[in-house]
């Protein structure tokens, strides 16, 4: 038998390298920010587009914000400049792209 | 635009209305976002027990970045019950309120933590400084600034 295709569509899908693997999430709920409560995938609500725009920060307290959620707390006298989940001091964590680029080769 | 505090009270006003409150809170008016009354009432063994009390949430446009602003309601006939952090006009001394607030608290966490409140209270008196402070009071809670000195009440 001979297949000619003549039409194809590629489907792709992404998401965030947030550290959990969603795979093994029984219930498929997408993991949300915390501040604003919509997915990581989806924007912040100042935001209209996901994506490189509206990028999620990632705490050396492990925990991981919507950029734009995450600094207008930290823009606050209120927040003390603390992580909202945990309390203590915020510092921004330096994302590991080279283990993630290490694990794909 | 729906401002951020509309989206996210309209996120949490869904869950409220798909899987319900806690026991012993109930949903009484959210016909928009700017002011929510639930009623709350401590379940089990208490100094409250049969008691229920209406609390009142207001929010401005940047919730939950800002805290809203909460108390007992004492109109109509209602009233704030005799708690050493509730005061006579409604108004609560409660950290999570003031200088604890955290953005990913939510309405029903702070129903939560209020019911615990009154749950584990040992002596049913009004604060100390009561008189003083009602004659005094702003309208909004969130004016004052509480000196939250006492966690074990």
């Amino acid at each position: 038998m001979k297949v000619n295709v003549k039409h194809w569509h590629a489907v792709a899908h992404w998401r965030w390298d947030t550290g959990s693997s969603e795979q093994d999430d029984p219930d498929g709920e997408e993991d949300v920010c915390g501040i604003c409560r919509v997915p990581y995938e989806g924007c912040c609500p100042s935001c209209k587009v996901p994506g490189d725009d509206c990028p999620l920060i990632w705490g050396e307290c492990t925990h991981v914000f919507h950029m734009h959620c995450l600094l207008k707390w930290i823009g606050t006298a209120a927040s003390k400049q603390q992580c909202p989940m945990d309390r203590r001091t915020w510092v921004t964590a330096e994302r590991k792209v080279g283990a993630a680029v290490a694990a794909l080769a | 635009m729906a401002s951020i505090s509309a989206r996210r009270l309209s996120k949490e006003l869904s869950e409220i209305r798909s899987e319900g409150c806690p026991v012993g809170i109930n949903l009484v008016q959210a016909d928009d976002f700017a002011t929510w009354l639930f009623t709350i009432e401590v379940m089990g063994e208490s100094l409250y027990q049969g008691e229920v009390h209406t609390l009142q949430f207001r929010f401005d446009t940047s919730y939950p970045i800002s805290s809203p602003a909460v108390q007992f309601v004492v109109t109509d006939g209602k009233q704030a019950p005799v708690h050493p952090h509730v005061y006579s006009n409604g108004h609560i001394c409660a950290s999570i309120l003031g200088n604890e607030w955290s953005p990913v608290l939510s309405v029903v966490a702070v129903c939560v933590t209020l019911q615990s409140m009154l749950a584990s209270c040992k002596k049913k008196e009004r604060p100390v400084d009561n008189d003083r402070y009602v004659r005094n009071a702003p309208d909004n809670p969130k004016k004052t600034r509480f000196h939250y000195d006492d966690d074990t009440v």
